[in-house]
């Protein structure tokens, strides 16, 4: 189901259309009921059934009409309806209006047409809001001012055939007709609704020596779709009447536009529902006497026209014949007429459309069958007659209809058959597949042969991963090192003097193992150029151009000058001068001494510097 | 040495191939003789082969499945329902699984609204769409990406190195881990289990002399969010919640 409005924005007490359409099988539905709308003055005014025939399923759908006037600008939020068929409740979903405000007009001074008025019954109350809803309340029995009869055209008919249902209002108050309260139950029926014009036809009668004004509210075509006996639970009406009630002799006042009832101040109104009885119905079977083979239910009376596209085809080549059939009865529920078997051609149906029309009171309008030929074999052929019977109830007996016989020259074509491309796709030739039972799936009978890789994957992936954030981390601190050393030459001699250190000390190790003469000279040398090129990396002093005087000077600021350690580099440095230039015999312990003292210095300004 | 440590390498996934295929070939023997039971309507025998294949060796979906279809033939839903959830915990995106276990939930005597928000639903959907190890996987495969592509540039000494690139790359990293840890919630912080019993109350405490909330039938889904010595506490699809016996229910574990 679902729910339709005719605009989303509208003005303050301009109408809007809300059509809440249910499709489905049933069309026997109660008319559901707005939820309360802040802002909204709501009417129902109708319903409408429209039953749909493909290929011999029904489809029906009922159509709810509503009307809202906005009270009040803003953005509002029409609220799911729901609609109750059989056990099930269904629900529209919820839509939003948009009201903006009425040019200079006040809330509700746009007369509510939905409501039909009683013409020329003076309606001062209709000229402004209903101040406060009364709740409907149930007529008084024996009130036999206002009631409601409603009537069938006859009580005895066939199957298929139309009935006239009229709902006539007497009344002797100034009243106004709102709609049903509860919708006629006419399950068993295909119903089509005569729209009834804006104003209602009124007429004045007499009944019981009173009278009265009548008015025929509502018109409803039904047709039986089954034989049986039938009572029509004819729902209630909804009235809204002016509070006093009037004497017989008042009515001629009733026209009259009296100062008190007819002043819109002191008009007060009332809702009634009016209940009438139930009507009695018998639906007769149709004569089995002289019923064709090809009658399908079709009663009223009825014409049939056909052509055929063309007339000459090629193998395997669509030519569609459209039959019309026209007429007054029940024309949405004809079913297209039978094709016989053919032997020589491929058949299908392509196309229905039906069209009402709705003159007086009679429901008629045609509907048009398009079947789709395709011939297999060339040569002369002929499309057969189609036959259609109906049941014309005023002569009580069945008429049978033929369309011509069409023949066809068919031209030699090698092309295979196919379904013609205009065909194709379209859901009515192909059968649905649709699902018969309900059952579980089978067992899957293949053990996996491979085993489930991703968490394998997984894990060996996370130990990949952590080695690879090592390597990155590391190549990240490094990099910024880098950056830090090249723009600041001092920090990068005094963070590396450590590492350079080391690896001259690594050298001399080396040396001082070696027993050859002249490795002590080369020893001594490395030495000494090892301290010197340390302590200058440490204090930013040039490498090459630092004196002894300079080192000298710099230990003593660090160390103080009466430092026991200071004396030992001194003294190093001394023992390197007489490797130089004095005779060589400096002996292997010597060595191992300034390899400590070199290492001593370096611990000791590496713990200083911290 | 580089040789020795991919022949290492090589040998060692051999060995792990080698005996899931062992495994496979045992199970296989067995597995077939459960469909057999099974195709010809032995169910009692199928199920208790397939039971046992479930306690050995790897867990397959397969057999979860099967297992679930001849519960379904035995009428034992709540059964059935179990194995199919846990058959998806392995190949969360088999249809036919998912059909089964429709079809199974279909079946069952209650039923519980599912009220949660939108974006939990779609949440929940995302992270059952993936097994926890394929997740690993994705999660692990990005890092990998993110991390060898750094290494790459800074290796090269270009500038900079955050282009937007490796920005999309880290967020989708970041993206990953948190679809990990959804689903490490998802998996741990709120258990499925099934309810297993005809009849299960659930009380308002964690005791029989709390009074009864609810009750629900066999097959319904529940959340496990807290647990004591005797009594889970779970939540339903509606909001629901309410302290089950641990013997009313199963976790789907595997």
């Amino acid at each position: 189901m679902n729910a339709t409005l005719n605009k989303r924005t509208a003005q303050v007490g301009e109408e809007i259309r809300l059509n809440i359409r249910v499709t489905g099988q049933s069309s026997n539905l109660q008319a559901p009921r707005l939820p309360a709308l802040d802002g909204f003055d709501t009417y129902y005014t109708g319903r409408a059934s429209h039953i749909t025939f493909i290929n011999g399923v029904s489809s029906s759908n009922v159509e709810f009409s509503y009307t809202l006037i906005p009270q009040k600008p803003g953005k509002f939020t029409l609220p799911p309806v729901e609609v109750q068929a059989g056990q099930q409740v269904f629900k529209t979903e919820e839509s939003t209006i948009e009201i903006t405000g009425g040019q200079g007009q006040t809330a509700g001074s746009a007369t509510p047409s939905p409501v039909r008025q009683m013409p020329q019954v003076p309606q001062p109350s209709a000229q402004q809001p209903i101040p406060q809803e009364p709740a409907a309340v149930v007529s008084p029995q024996g009130d036999d001012n206002i009631f409601v009869r409603p009537w069938v055209d006859r009580t005895s008919v066939y199957q298929n055939e139309q009935i006239l249902l009229t709902y006539s209002l007497y009344t002797r108050y100034d009243t106004r007709y709102e709609g049903f309260e509860k919708e006629p139950e006419t399950s068993g029926f295909w119903i089509e609704e005569f729209p009834m014009e804006r104003d209602i036809e009124r007429e004045t009668v007499r009944v019981n020596g009173k009278r009265y004004v009548k008015a025929d509210v509502k018109k409803l075509a039904l047709f039986p779709t089954a034989p049986g006996n039938y009572t029509i639970q004819p729902g209630s009406l909804k009235v809204s009447i002016r509070e006093e009630a009037q004497g017989s002799s008042a009515f001629d006042e009733f026209f009259s536009d009296s100062f008190f009832t007819g002043g819109a101040f002191f008009a007060r109104r009332q809702n009634r529902l009016l209940n009438p009885s139930p009507i009695q119905l018998v639906v007769k079977p149709f004569p089995v006497q002289g019923k064709p083979e090809s009658f399908q239910g079709a009663v009223g009376s009825f014409r049939i026209s056909a052509n055929l596209d063309k007339a000459t085809v090629k193998q395997s080549e669509p030519v569609t014949l459209k039959v019309v059939i026209e007429g007054e009865g029940n024309i949405e529920t004809i079913n297209r007429p039978k094709v016989p078997a053919l032997t020589g051609f491929k058949t299908y149906d392509a196309d229905t459309n039906s069209q009402l029309f709705k003159t007086g009171n009679v429901i008629g309008g045609q509907k048009s069958f398009e079947i789709v030929f395709i011939p297999k074999e060339e040569g002369d052929a002929f499309i057969p007659p189609l036959e259609f019977s109906y049941f014309d109830p005023k002569k009580e007996k069945y008429e049978t209809l033929r369309t011509p016989n069409f023949p066809i020259k068919v031209e030699h074509s090698d092309q295979a058959f196919q379904m013609p491309e205009e065909l194709t796709g379209k859901a009515l030739f192909q059968k649905q597949v649709k699902l018969e039972t309900k059952d579980i799936r089978y067992i899957q009978e293949r053990f996996p042969e491979t085993p489930v890789l991703a968490g394998l994957f997984g894990r060996l992936g996370q130990w990949v991963n952590l080695l690879l954030l090592g390597v990155l981390a590391l190549l990240w601190l490094k990099d910024r090192r880098e950056r830090l050393f090249s723009k600041d030459e001092a920090l990068r001699r005094r963070k590396l003097a450590r590492f350079v250190a080391s690896t001259n000390l690594k050298n001399l190790k080396r040396l001082a193992h070696s027993q050859k003469p002249e490795d002590t000279g080369v020893f001594f040398d490395e030495l000494e150029k090892a301290m010197t090129h340390y302590i200058a990396d440490k204090w930013n002093l040039s490498a090459h151009g630092v004196t002894r005087q300079d080192l000298e000077a710099t230990l003593a600021e660090h160390f103080g000058t009466e430092d026991a350690h200071l004396k030992d580099v001194l003294g190093l440095y001394g023992l390197c001068d007489e490797s130089r230039f004095g005779k060589g015999a400096i002996p292997q312990a010597s060595k191992k001494m300034g390899i400590k003292i070199f290492q001593d210095t370096v611990n000791r300004i590496e713990r200083m510097r911290r | 040495m580089k040789t020795r440590v991919f022949l290492g390498a090589l040998i060692t996934l051999l060995g792990v191939s080698q005996f899931h295929a062992f495994a496979a070939q045992k199970g296989g023997t067995v597995f077939e003789e459960a469909n057999t039971s099974y195709r010809t309507g032995n169910y009692e025998k199928a199920a208790g082969l397939y039971e046992r294949l479930t306690h050995e060796g790897a867990p397959v979906a397969a057999v979860y499945y099967d297992l679930g279809n001849a519960y379904v033939r035995l009428g034992k839903l709540s059964q059935a329902i179990l194995n199919y959830e846990k058959a998806l915990l392995i190949d969360p995106r088999n249809a036919d699984i998912r059909y089964n276990l429709n079809y199974a939930r279909g079946l069952i005597e209650y039923r519980v609204e599912d009220s949660r928000n939108w974006y939990l639903k779609a949440t929940a959907a995302v992270l059952r769409f993936w097994t926890r190890q394929e997740i690993h996987l994705l999660t692990q495969v990005l890092v990998f990406i993110f991390l060898l592509g750094g290494i790459l540039r800074l290796l090269s000494g270009r500038d900079p190195f955050w282009t937007a690139w490796r920005k999309c790359m880290f967020a989708l990293v970041l993206i990953a881990f948190l679809v990990e840890f959804g689903k490490h919630v998802q998996d741990n912080l709120f258990t499925d289990a099934i309810v297993m019993q005809k009849e299960c109350e659930a009380r308002y405490g964690p005791s029989e002399h709390d009074q009864v909330a609810f009750r629900m039938g066999e097959g319904i889904k529940v959340f496990v969010v807290d647990r004591r010595e005797d009594w889970s506490r779970v939540v339903l699809t509606n909001g629901e919640s309410g302290w089950v016996k641990n013997e009313d229910i199963a976790e789907v574990k595997l």
